[in-house]
């Protein structure tokens, strides 16, 4: 087991290097980084002014490695703008991030995954193509349309719960959860309609095991040969499917901050990318690709527990 | 796979039927197989929706001048923030311009950008998948290539990347290509993968077939199938980020109407307006939700494996 781990984790070397280039390397994506920061005002004195003050103008792989090597000391650089560390600035937004994520992830979670498992042990029927109408009104309407429909209906006209705005756990959990439960909603529903389309999935298959027969004919109760029998069978398609989902939570993050004004790690990216603040946008990648990286290996590790059979 | 009740959708009736009535033509009406388009169409009915709504806004963005806009850029700051009305069918916005017309002119950015994504993301991650499925030694380097890109996530790479470029449609495809191109590549690298082991394939090796023959006759025709589908569903991904880079405000340039900006232009003001941001918003959701439909037709029907299933 711990060689395995050992193994896993050196493996992620090459991926978090390629990672490392091509975030340092999409600063260049457009010739001159100096230049687009300048602005199309700016004479070709300006624009040297700032290539040789930001260290553009040095050979690129001088600038890659004494970055690298700065990175992995924990060192995002300092942004262009506020001069503060970017260390800095994303731990002063990481809290609304995060609580908008882990709040959307349970919410997501706990309704996705008994969808599918009706939809599955429904096949065929109306409530089956309805949950998978859902799941593909989900895949469809994206995030920020969702956001606004939910504003305007449940905070704007029915007044439920506040339109916008972040209020922090510590001052009660009531307000922290009201304030996040419209945004987690927007947020989950492509995440939901993954979830639910690749249980219902992994149950079908699953339920038409020699296994699952036996255990209904020896009169084990339909709820329980749904949820303990088929589902910790279909557990691991569907837990590493919200691993990758993850991927979709991050991106989605920016959109939602935006359109519910959360102080989070969204609204420093947009505002960075307005600014072309280019170590922010670095720094907010990189960090949120090593989260990505490391959450994906943890669910990895983690499918011994729900498959003994399987061993390291 | 076992036949089942959930296996055998009820779809597939009158097929079964057929057999059974052939030799007793008296007895059933003669159902013969619908051919045509119209028998296609209503066998996959996902694909006729899908087709339908698609082919309404191709309509829209190609016929967009002729369908009683006016000019969507045009200024007109005493007639701001009008309601919906006759004059103006999905009103005004704060500078005056007729949201109608912003619409049906957006529909024109978001399915370039649509299909020039699917289809260069396609082209690229063929090649990419076909040369790493192929050349052994290419393959972990490439393949760490694209786990890393995999890594960074889709809608955060394509911000990041457009941030880094100046605003235009083709920076905003470019990034968004970027995004989705190791996505086709690890799947034809699988496709790949699985048909060198295949008996023909073998067989064509060793009668001293050269690798771009076998590669172009054997390999390319059956990654055609899963690549279709998969372009389906890229294209409808790369529209949604499309709206989302110019929403958050590193898309498509101001000066062109399309949907993400319009409610960009409209955020201001949606508590008290919403018509400017709502009108976009549907007209996004239909158009992503035609494409997704197709995908999901397309699946159906090019992988009778996987129907009815996911």
């Amino acid at each position: 087991m711990f060689a395995y781990i050992l193994r896993r984790l050196i493996a992620t070397i090459p991926v978090m290097l390629v990672v490392a280039a091509v975030v340092f390397m999409m600063v260049y994506a457009s010739g001159n980084p100096a230049a687009l920061l300048a602005g199309d005002q700016a004479t070709p004195e300006d624009i040297a002014r700032i290539e040789h003050a930001l260290g553009y103008d040095r050979p690129k792989i001088q600038q890659f490695v004494e970055w690298l090597w700065r990175v992995m000391q924990g060192d995002l650089g300092t942004s262009v703008f506020t001069n503060l560390p970017v260390t800095t600035m994303i731990a002063q937004r990481i809290e609304p991030t995060v609580s908008l994520m882990l709040v959307t992830l349970v919410l997501s979670v706990g309704v996705a995954v008994p969808m599918g498992v009706v939809a599955a042990w429904k096949a065929g029927t109306w409530i089956d193509r309805a949950i998978m109408v859902i799941a593909v009104l989900g895949f469809s309407v994206p995030v920020f349309v969702v956001g606004y429909i939910l504003a305007w209906v449940f905070a704007l006209q029915l007044d439920w719960f506040p339109v916008q705005g972040y209020t922090p756990l510590s001052e009660g959990f009531i307000p922290f959860i009201s304030n996040l439960i419209l945004p987690a909603i927007a947020l989950g529903g492509v995440y939901i309609a993954l979830i639910a389309r690749i249980t219902r999935a992994t149950m079908l298959e699953v339920l038409q095991q020699d296994y699952v027969r036996t255990a209904r004919a020896k009169g084990v109760g339909q709820r329980e040969i749904l949820f303990v029998h088929a589902l910790k069978n279909a557990a691991i398609p569907i837990v590493t499917v919200i691993g990758i989902g993850i991927a979709l939570l991050i991106g989605g993050a920016v959109v939602t901050e935006s359109v519910f004004a959360i102080p989070g790690l969204g609204r420093l990216t947009v505002d960075a990318i307005l600014r072309r603040d280019f170590p922010v946008i670095q720094g907010v990648v990189l960090m949120f690709s090593f989260v990505y990286v490391i959450i994906n290996l943890l669910i990895d590790l983690s499918y011994s527990l729900f498959d003994p059979r399987i061993r390291y | 796979m076992s036949a089942s009740t959930i296996e055998v959708p009820q779809g597939d009736a009158p097929q079964g039927r057929v057999a059974v009535a052939a030799p007793m033509p008296d007895v059933l009406p003669p159902m013969r197989r619908i051919g045509g388009v119209v028998g296609f169409l209503r066998r996959n009915p996902t694909i006729a929706v899908g087709g339908f709504l698609l082919l309404l806004m191709i309509g829209v963005a190609v016929f967009a001048p002729f369908l009683g806009t006016v000019d969507p850029t045009a200024l007109s700051p005493a007639r701001r923030t009008r309601e919906p009305s006759a004059m103006y069918w999905f009103g005004t916005d704060m500078l005056g311009r007729d949201v109608y017309s912003r619409v049906l002119y957006g529909a024109r950015v978001s399915l370039i950008v649509g299909f020039s994504v699917a289809l260069i993301a396609s082209v690229i991650g063929l090649a990419i998948g076909l040369v790493s499925g192929f050349v052994r030694w290419l393959d972990w380097f490439v393949m760490r290539v694209m786990d890393g890109l995999m890594s960074i996530p889709p809608i955060l790479l394509a911000i990041a990347l457009a941030a880094a470029t100046r605003g235009s449609v083709q920076n905003v495809i470019f990034a968004i290509t970027v995004a989705e191109i190791p996505r086709v590549a690890r799947l034809v690298r699988g496709v790949v993968l699985s048909l060198r082991e295949q008996p023909y394939v073998d067989a064509a090796i060793t009668t001293g077939t050269r690798v771009p023959v076998i590669m172009w006759r054997h390999i390319l025709p059956n990654t055609l199938a899963p690549m279709t589908v998969q372009a389906t569903y890229i294209c409808a991904s790369a529209m949604i980020v499309e709206a989302i880079l110019s929403f958050i405000g590193a898309g498509t340039p101001p000066t062109t109407p399309s949907w993400g900006n319009i409610m960009a232009e409209g955020r201001a003001l949606w508590q008290v307006k919403p018509y400017i941001v709502f009108f976009p918003a549907i007209f996004l959701s239909i158009t992503v939700l035609a494409v997704n439909l197709l995908g999901d037709g397309l699946r159906d029907m090019l992988d009778p494996r996987m129907a009815k299933r996911v």
